[in-house]
């Protein structure tokens, strides 16, 4: 009997947690005749149509563009962040460096609201040139990500015993060479789970999108919203329907296959911080 | 024996260390600098200091602290909603999920879609021709409130967002109450205790410090909040849902009010920062 009340809650849960994903995907499989009178549950008559328009009349919508602009930033804003908080946390678990100010420094970075570094940030953009570029949102992108890629990082370097390394150096081996060729290896499960998490946090940002991009490197979230600038005949739910699903599905399907990962990390973050 | 001596390990952290004083630290001057300036978008490279003008003027504006107030209300709101509910989640279903650890995917979901999307898909959801929610409202009640104007605004983003976010406060619930060892809850139930007995003396205290992070984490999140009511009001419906960060952007990008924008950014810094302290001081991490 509990365990029925206990199905029923976890359902209601997850349906109503999910709903406006569950309406949005509904909806991109209706046709314009039908989302006119039919605004319900039910598809009559399901068709690919928001599909192949959207990705069929290129000239009409950008879809490769915000797809292709989010990928290259995302991979720059990960591949970054780890490339820089790699050593940084080899260094702060396996020496004094950094432990006492920048690490947590850097950890309340996380909770501290980037819209107050956004205008000058701008500014500086607009001098560098940086302004509407794929690199330009890749560093922003950066600077998101590295607060979690640190801690993930340290504490998985921290787990290592320090034997490990000490038995390397006897070797012969410098300490840049036991980073990289002894550490680097045992830690890959963490620095996956950071660059999938990093990811999907880079594909999702959108305040610096919206600031920093304009026309050329705009991304996914930020050309999204473009759809629902009615102009005239007002919005074309179902082909913004079929926009929303493709631009939430590349971070959806990571975090699926990687939820036990990302959950782990998640928490590794927040509690052990 | 040290593994990384002190100048190797500050050779590790320098490039990390250059990167963000660079895009965070010239930021912050940047910002100082503009907050004490007249300035415009003509001269930007020459801003002339004028004191703290900027400041009085964003102080003594009623729209800030409407802001204020949004985000206050929101933040403590959601992050206290979504606490309770993750708790009870993270309780009622941990028999369920134990042993299915498939079930948590679903749950999970809803924090991989961007925030800005989520807005964007209320939009659809909410849209009182094309949304199921007002159809089937207006199918069997007859009527449907209008979901986005000045009364309900606020209500409908509280409820977005803790929709949105409640499963992170599942999430770290469920895994320090998996954490509590099972001699504890043995010892409990020999002694006699009830089911709920031993939650209320002797898992929540064990939980008390997870409960305050997650708190502290989602009132951050919320207080600064700004992808889903961008994208879902975009601060309309009479201003009624300018967050801190929406009305920082707006005075800015449409206002053009630099030195107001900036100004208000360093006050956000330094309540932010005030928060961060008064959090490290309550789990006591800032004494480590």
């Amino acid at each position: 009997m509990l365990n029925l009340l206990r199905w029923l809650v976890f359902s209601i849960a997850v349906l109503a947690m999910n709903f406006p994903v569950i309406v949005t995907v509904i909806t991109s499989f209706k046709s314009a005749r039908e989302l006119s009178f039919n605004p319900g549950f039910w598809i009559g008559e399901p068709t690919l149509e928001n599909y192949t328009r959207v990705l069929g009349e290129t000239d009409r919508f950008n879809i490769y563009g915000y797809l292709i602009n989010s990928t290259v930033a995302s991979l720059i804003g990960t591949g970054l962040a780890i490339a820089l908080a790699f050593p940084a946390a080899y260094a702060i678990a396996r020496s004094e460096a950094g432990k006492r100010t920048l690490l947590p420094l850097i950890i309340n970075l996380r909770a501290v609201p980037l819209i107050i570094f956004a205008i000058p940030l701008y500014m500086m953009y607009q001098w560098l040139g940086l302004l509407d570029t794929q690199l330009g949102l890749g560093l922003i992108l950066t600077i998101v990500n590295t607060p979690l890629a640190l801690v993930i990082l340290v504490n998985a370097i921290s787990d290592v015993p320090s034997e490990l390394d000490e038995a390397a150096k006897m070797d012969g081996a410098s300490s840049w060479q036991v980073m990289l060729k002894i550490i680097r290896p045992v830690v890959r499960p963490a620095l996956v789970t950071t660059f999938i998490f990093g990811f999907i946090t880079a594909w999702n940002e959108f305040l610096f999108g919206l600031m920093l991009t304009t026309s050329r490197a705009v991304p996914m979230t930020v050309g999204a919203s473009f759809f629902f600038a009615a102009s005239g005949g007002g919005v074309q739910w179902g082909t913004a329907s079929a926009v929303m699903v493709l631009g939430a599905l590349p971070p959806a399907l990571l975090g699926l296959l990687m939820y036990r990962q990302i959950s782990a990390s998640l928490t590794a973050g927040a509690v052990k911080g | 024996m040290a593994i990384v001596n002190r100048a190797e390990g500050r050779a590790y952290l320098t490039p990390l260390v250059g990167f963000l004083l660079f895009f965070l630290g010239f930021p912050a001057a940047v910002n100082l600098i503009y907050s004490i300036s007249t300035v415009s978008f003509e001269t930007l490279r020459r801003p002339s200091l004028s004191g703290f003008g900027n400041y009085a003027a964003v102080l003594a504006d009623r729209e800030f602290w409407g802001a204020v107030s949004f985000s206050m209300r929101f933040g403590v709101l959601t992050a206290l909603a979504e606490c309770l509910i993750g708790l009870f989640l993270a309780v009622f279903l941990t028999p369920l999920l134990a042993k299915r650890s498939y079930l948590m995917a679903p749950l999970m979901l809803p924090l991989m879609v961007a925030p800005a999307m989520i807005g964007l898909m209320y939009r659809l959801v909410l849209h009182e021709f094309a949304g199921p929610v007002p159809y089937y409202l207006f199918e069997w009640f007859g009527d449907s409130p209008a979901f986005l104007d000045v009364n309900n605004a606020f209500r409908t983003l509280l409820v977005v967002e803790i929709l949105q976010w409640t499963p992170f406060a599942f999430l770290l619930f469920y895994m320090a109450y998996a954490a509590i060892p099972l001699e504890v809850r043995e010892a409990a139930s020999l002694d006699g205790a009830s089911a709920l007995k031993a939650l209320w003396w002797i898992e929540l205290p064990l939980m008390l410090p997870t409960l305050v992070i997650a708190f502290f984490i989602r009132f951050i999140d919320g207080f600064r909040v700004f992808d889903n009511v961008y994208a879902l009001t975009g601060s309309g419906a009479g201003g009624s849902t300018t967050s801190l960060s929406i009305y920082i952007y707006q005075a800015f990008f449409k206002g053009g009010a630099i030195g107001k924008a900036v100004a208000a950014s360093v006050v956000l810094f330094l309540a932010s920062l005030a928060v961060l302290y008064g959090l490290n001081w309550i789990t006591g991490r800032g004494r480590r």
